[in-house]
């Protein structure tokens, strides 16, 4: 296992530096007759990153693809860019062990897509981070790349509310994301059992904020105040979702019939 | 035995052409013997055996899941169609481990040209097979000593459970050439990486498999993956993904007609040239398989059955299941001698199957997504027992058969596979060759006379004693009874015919009784 990883960041490294000169693109590598291993998986993982039901349905539970987050298959600064491998592996309070590249792509399986944990010698997981490797040619190591992840939103002396957000929500999201945030034929849900669950990294209301004030309305991008991003992430915040898995699904459910018979507080558990 | 070798040999090309079209056509000779309701059920119970059979085999070559179960459905479904018998094709133990050991040091395991190199390979072990069918390779594969396909099936076992080790201990997978590191590192790494939940799922299986298979001898893995998967959700539900971290099948996504056309650019090109040997040894062993299964048919349910008809529909399947995205497979003995225990006689239960593979999947899929993978782990450790005891040891009590089977055995252990298949060939075809070139003399006399009756087969290769013992003595007179030969072949009569004009010349006589 480990000398096959060896040899494989050999081979990331060595193509890279050559590739450095001139990256291909996506286009030109999909026209090309024959694409060597790295090549063939960069361009697989492009394929699972756009559409990830279609490539990798074997470990989704959602009707997202990543690209609905990680914007134009994770190349949109800003937009949880994803030309990110300099920084792994790196420390992550999540689980408290240093995190490979591989299981950080793991855990979005899990829970931005709400689906099931893939191995991590997986082709689909092996194959997204060829093109994580792709995308970051040319990046310094160790350093943040120019829009990493989302702007912090700066403090605007107010409170998010969920009651002021699902008045912006009414006026600027429905169009695509339908009035019941289930998505539409233009665009994902934003809740409900088709979205992400209670443990992504989305489900936290700073985070989905900074996303929804540097990326949405689509096409309208920066045109919502710091203060309407943050309502309407609160809003999307308290929305049902599939919970979080890391509390095994068996234990929920009997938490839950426990509850129902013997009473107790019945709201939503949180990660928080 | 040789009786339809030497019909063949007689034909006029016309004629023989002709033979090869019948042998290629579908025969639905079978439908009027066909009993529905028995063909119906032995079908429906093939393809619940083969589901989980199909999932691992797919993970031994190296491919999603969904390929196995394309391989039951439409290698399967082929085979049955073209062959002749109750036989039941699709994915197979050793078939499969060949293909993923033979394409794992190109490519990425799964990866997108991992797959493209496995479809490449499936096309040419079918086309190696169509080639051994024009050349009547099945004429060969019936001296393939048994000895030494139960040393294969031993030494597959092995394989087997070493494939399954990683698996059951919930380890990433590791690469070794020899199946024996596999052990070593396994115990190794043990404290490091082992995890307990997987292993308790994996034990689960098997302990279950094992106790159960004396009541139920074929049901039991069948039950065994149920209890493990019970017991591995049940620790998944509770303790939920990332603190059990076991590994679950995922999502099916069945296509009913997942045609494709196998890429064949330059770097398939490529690997083929440099696996083509391999490619070899999965053809051979493919239809080695088949063909003990057909022979084994044809002694005991059905002397109707033709192995080269079966050969050919071996081949054409795996040629064409590249076109459905899925590997080569071959025969499978436990599902022939399930098909057969549940009253199957005809192909029609083999087809039920494929096409049942195809329902249950569909319909199962929301359950088999929860399938943990170290309870499949701990089916292949079961099979792999199976295999190694469900064998007819017996067979090993003569000498020389064990010593087939050792040689084997070791081959397959200590160099791998491909190289195994190659020994037992050539140890078949050792002893095979030493046994029909024993030839019986029996010596009598009477008088002055000498009579000499021979038994066994007179060819150049078992003429030295007889020609040695006639030019002993030139001046003797001898009859050589050659009434009870099999078979004599054209240089042993010339040298027969050169000793009798030698003795004449020297004054003594030979006598020919003809056969
Ligand atoms: C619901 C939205 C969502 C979806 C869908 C999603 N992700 Fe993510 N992903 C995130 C968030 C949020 C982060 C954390 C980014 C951060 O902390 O800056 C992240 C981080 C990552 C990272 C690490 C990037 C970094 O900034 O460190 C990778 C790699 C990644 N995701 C891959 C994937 C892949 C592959 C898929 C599809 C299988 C996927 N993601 C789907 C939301 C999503
Ligand atoms: C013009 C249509 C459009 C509008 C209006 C729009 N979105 Fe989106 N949104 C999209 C699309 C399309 C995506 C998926 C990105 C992709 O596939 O490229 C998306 C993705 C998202 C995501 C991440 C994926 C998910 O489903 O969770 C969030 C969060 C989101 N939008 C929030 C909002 C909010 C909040 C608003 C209102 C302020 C909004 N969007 C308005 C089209 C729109």
């Amino acid at each position: 296992m480990s000398s096959t990883t060896l040899i494989a960041v050999g081979l990331v490294l060595l193509c890279s530096s050559l590739a450095a000169l001139a990256r291909p693109s996506i286009e030109e590598l999909k026209s090309r007759a024959v694409l060597d291993d790295y090549e063939s998986n960069v361009v697989f993982g492009y394929n699972i990153v756009m559409e990830t039901n279609k490539y990798a349905g074997r470990y989704t539970g959602s009707t997202l693809a990543c690209t609905s987050c990680h914007l134009k298959g994770g190349t949109q600064p800003n937009g949880f860019a994803l030309n990110v491998a300099g920084l792994y592996p790196k420390w992550r309070s999540k689980n408290g062990v240093r995190n490979g590249l591989g299981l950080r792509i793991r855990d979005c399986f899990l829970y931005s897509l709400n689906g099931i944990m893939p191995p991590e010698e997986s082709a689909e997981v092996q194959a997204v981070a060829a093109y994580v490797h792709y995308l970051s040619e040319g990046q310094a190591i160790g350093k943040a790349p120019e829009g990493y992840s989302v702007p912090t939103l700066p403090e605007t002396g107010s409170d998010p509310d969920p009651a002021r957000g699902q008045a912006v929500f009414k006026r600027a999201c429905t169009a695509c994301h339908g009035a019941d945030g289930h998505g539409t034929a233009a665009a994902p849900p934003l809740w409900g059992i088709n979205s992400y669950n209670a443990g992504a990294g989305t489900h936290n209301v700073a985070k989905l904020a900074g996303f929804v004030w540097a990326n949405m309305p689509l096409g309208q991008e920066r045109s919502l105040s710091h203060q309407e991003a943050l309502d309407v992430a609160a809003f999307i915040y308290i929305q049902h979702r599939p919970f979080d898995p890391r509390e095994g699904r068996l234990r929920k459910l009997a938490e839950k019939i426990y509850r129902s018979i013997w009473g107790g507080d019945q709201t939503k558990s949180s990660s928080k | 035995m040789s009786t339809d070798q030497s019909e063949s040999s007689a034909r006029t090309p016309g004629a023989h052409a002709f033979g090869l079209l019948r042998e290629a056509l579908p025969d639905f000779g079978w439908l009027k013997r066909a009993d529905l309701r028995r063909e119906l059920f032995s079908g429906g119970a093939g393809a619940l055996l083969v589901i989980p059979q199909a999932i691992t085999f797919a993970y031994l070559t190296g491919v999603p899941p969904e390929f196995g179960l394309y391989c039951a459905i439409f290698v399967g479904f082929i085979a049955s169609l073209l062959g002749s018998s109750v036989l039941v094709g699709g994915p197979n133990t050793a078939v499969s481990i060949l293909i993923g050991m033979t394409v794992i040091p190109f490519a990425g395991r799964g990866s997108p040209l991992f797959i493209e190199f496995v479809f490449a390979l499936s096309l040419l072990v079918g086309l190696i097979q169509l080639l051994i069918w024009l050349l009547r390779g099945a004429n060969l594969f019936r001296y393939f000593s048994p000895a030494a396909i139960v040393g294969i099936k031993v030494g597959v076992g092995v394989l087997l459970i070493a494939s399954g080790v990683e698996g059951a201990l919930g380890m990433s997978p590791f690469f070794t050439y020899f199946a024996y590191e596999k052990f070593y590192l396994a115990v190794a790494a043990w404290h490091d990486s082992a995890n307990l939940c997987a292993v308790a799922t994996s034990a689960a299986t098997i302990l279950s498999g094992l106790l159960l298979r004396k009541h139920w001898p074929r049901a039991y893995v069948i039950l065994a993956l149920l209890i493990g998967s019970l017991v591995g959700m049940g620790i998944y539900g509770v303790l939920g993904p990332v603190n059990s971290q076991l590994e679950l099948l995922g999502h099916l996504r069945m296509a009913a007609l997942p045609l494709t056309v196998p890429t064949l650019a330059p770097p398939q090109l490529l690997f083929l040239e440099h696996t083509f040997f391999s490619a070899l040894a999965i053809a051979v062993l493919g239809l080695a398989q088949t063909l003990v299964i057909a022979r084994d048919l044809k002694a005991t349910v059905d002397p109707n059955v033709d192995l080269h008809k079966e050969t050919f529909a071996q081949g054409v399947a795996n040629a064409l299941a590249p076109f459905f995205s899925t590997f080569a497979g071959s025969g499978s003995f436990n599902r022939t001698s399930v098909a057969l225990e549940m009253g199957a006689r005809t192909p029609l239960s083999g087809l039920i199957a494929a096409l049942a593979v195809l329902l249950i999947a569909w319909a199962l899929e929301p359950v088999l997504t929860y399938l943990p993978m170290p309870a499949i782990a701990g089916v292949m450790v079961l099979v792999g027992i199976g295999m190694m005891q469900n064998n007819d040891f017996r067979l090993l009590r003569s000498r020389v058969e064990a010593a087939v089977f050792t040689m084997t055995f070791l081959a397959v252990f200590f160099l791998g596979l491909e190289v195994g298949i190659f020994v037992a060939v050539l140890v078949s075809i050792g002893f095979l060759v030493a046994s029909i070139s024993k030839v019986g003399l029996s010596i009598s006399r009477q008088g002055e006379e000498e009579r000499i009756a021979i038994t066994g087969n007179l060819f150049y290769a078992s003429l030295d004693r007889l020609a040695k013992h006639l030019r002993g003595s030139p001046r003797q007179h001898t009859v050589l009874d050659l009434s009870k030969v099999a078979y004599c072949d054209a240089a042993a009569r010339g040298t027969i015919e050169k000793i009798k004009t030698e003795r004449e010349q020297q004054g003594g006589r030979l006598e020919i009784v003809e056969p």
